[in-house]
């Protein structure tokens, strides 16, 4: 996610009504970009990061799938969903989309996708950085590899209990959600892609 | 006693050690051994040892074929047809063709792929109540994917795992990495069991991490 602090959500859709009303919706709490074709989609995210995107299955130069896959290939750490006139007779998620919307989409479907993609791409990042935490703990802690077992096994047994209570943000229950746990997985995998190409 | 009441995933012939004879559900062990201590088998036989209660089982192979872990737990007694085991080789051996038991992934750094993998294989099993889960091994994916990525992947897997209520087992060489990166991977999992050869080279076994299992080192010769 970029600095500031609101959410920065892009719309892509060729039909100008649908791009206003998606907008209208968004705005009182994100900030909105919009585009109406792939190409500007493309440019519009490279000077702007996005934190979700919408993309029209249907839009004419390029499809939502192929569009995905460029924004895949430049590393642009931003979750997308599909918006789709039916539902879908693939897999969404193997198709590399984080979720989907059905048209026409209200207002409340569009903000609960923003909300649930934002929170697992937070709680992607928090692991990473209880990772760095870990880490340092473990550079620190020579008690950690003491080969003599009482104590270290009450060290062992309070760090899988900060772990367990630590609050990442997401309910360990939300990720029996396959398309949640799946996104989450994804979110790692692309933010290790965006750093390594920043 | 009906089998069917006992919680937790009976574990109890597998290791010379007293008290480990029940994992409860949701829990994730590592397995760390060097090479030729034999944690694939241990990791291969906690996981046959469902056979009798009908658990499901769902290996995730990095390092070999499907084929050939299909062949070695089918070896030490597991039930191989695929609606009791799933596999996801992620090898990318080339050593399998993908099929009712087999999710194909290209290498070992897909981590999504192995995340949608792991949705499908679950999805195929045709009861996916109890399932035991193997990962054979953290080492060599650690070979294709940064730590951080690895961590915050592991970290994902086992807390899915745990909320499903299945058992996981992990195996690690410890002798391949820096000690601190063993250490850093621990606090993922719940346990560990460890294997080491002694002085006088007979193979020991300790188990930590769980509750009422003390983690004395006890012989488990070879």
């Amino acid at each position: 996610m970029h600095e500031s602090e609101r959410t920065s959500v892009l719309v892509v859709d060729d039909d100008p009504d649908v791009v206003r009303t998606y907008q209208r919706y968004l705005e009182a709490e994100y900030d909105v970009a919009v585009a109406f074709d792939g190409e500007e989609a493309l440019d519009v995210l490279e000077s702007t990061d996005a934190d979700v995107a919408f993309l029209d299955r249907a839009t004419p130069d390029r499809s939502g799938e192929a569009l995905l896959g460029r924004i895949g290939e430049r590393g642009h750490d931003c979750r997308v969903a599909m918006v789709t006139a039916v539902d879908p007779d693939f897999d969404v998620l193997e198709a590399g989309f984080d979720d989907y919307v059905t048209k026409p989409a209200s207002r409340a479907d569009l903000r609960s996708t923003v909300e649930r993609l934002v929170a697992l791409d937070e709680y992607a990042r928090n692991v990473r950085q209880y990772h760095s935490l870990v880490s340092k703990r473990a550079a620190l802690g020579p008690e950690e590899t003491d080969a003599e077992s009482e104590r270290s096994d009450r060290f062992s047994e309070l760090d899988a209990r900060i772990e367990r209570e630590r609050e990442f943000g997401v309910e360990p229950d939300r990720l029996l959600e396959d398309a949640a746990f799946v996104t989450a997985i994804r979110a790692i995998d692309d933010d290790a892609r965006s750093e390594a190409d920043g | 006693m009906a089998d069917r009441d006992v919680d937790g995933y009976p574990v109890g012939d597998v290791l010379p050690v007293e008290g480990f004879e029940t994992v409860p559900e949701g829990t994730n062990l590592l397995v760390a051994g060097p090479a030729m201590t034999g944690k694939r088998s241990v990791v291969l036989d906690l996981l046959a040892a469902g056979r009798g209660r009908g658990d499901r089982t769902l290996i995730i192979t990095t390092d070999a074929s499907a084929n050939r872990i299909r062949d070695q737990f089918e070896a030490v007694g597991g039930r191989v047809s695929p609606s009791y085991l799933q596999t996801i080789d992620a090898s990318g051996s080339g050593g399998s063709a993908g099929g009712e038991g087999v999710q194909l992934v290209s290498s070992p750094s897909d981590l999504t792929g192995i995340g949608i993998a792991f949705t499908k294989a679950v999805d195929r099993m045709d009861d996916a109540d109890r399932v035991r889960l193997g990962f054979l091994s953290l080492s060599t994916l650690l070979q294709y994917v940064d730590r951080e990525r690895a961590f915050a992947f592991f970290h994902v897997l086992t807390r899915r795992a745990s909320a499903a209520g299945y058992f996981g087992a992990f195996a690690i060489d410890p002798s391949t990495h820096e000690e601190q990166l063993v250490n850093v991977m621990t606090s993922v999992f719940d346990g560990m069991v460890e294997l080491r050869e002694s002085a006088s080279g007979v193979r020991e076994v300790r188990v930590r991490g769980l509750s009422g299992v003390a983690s004395a080192w006890h012989e488990f010769p070879l």
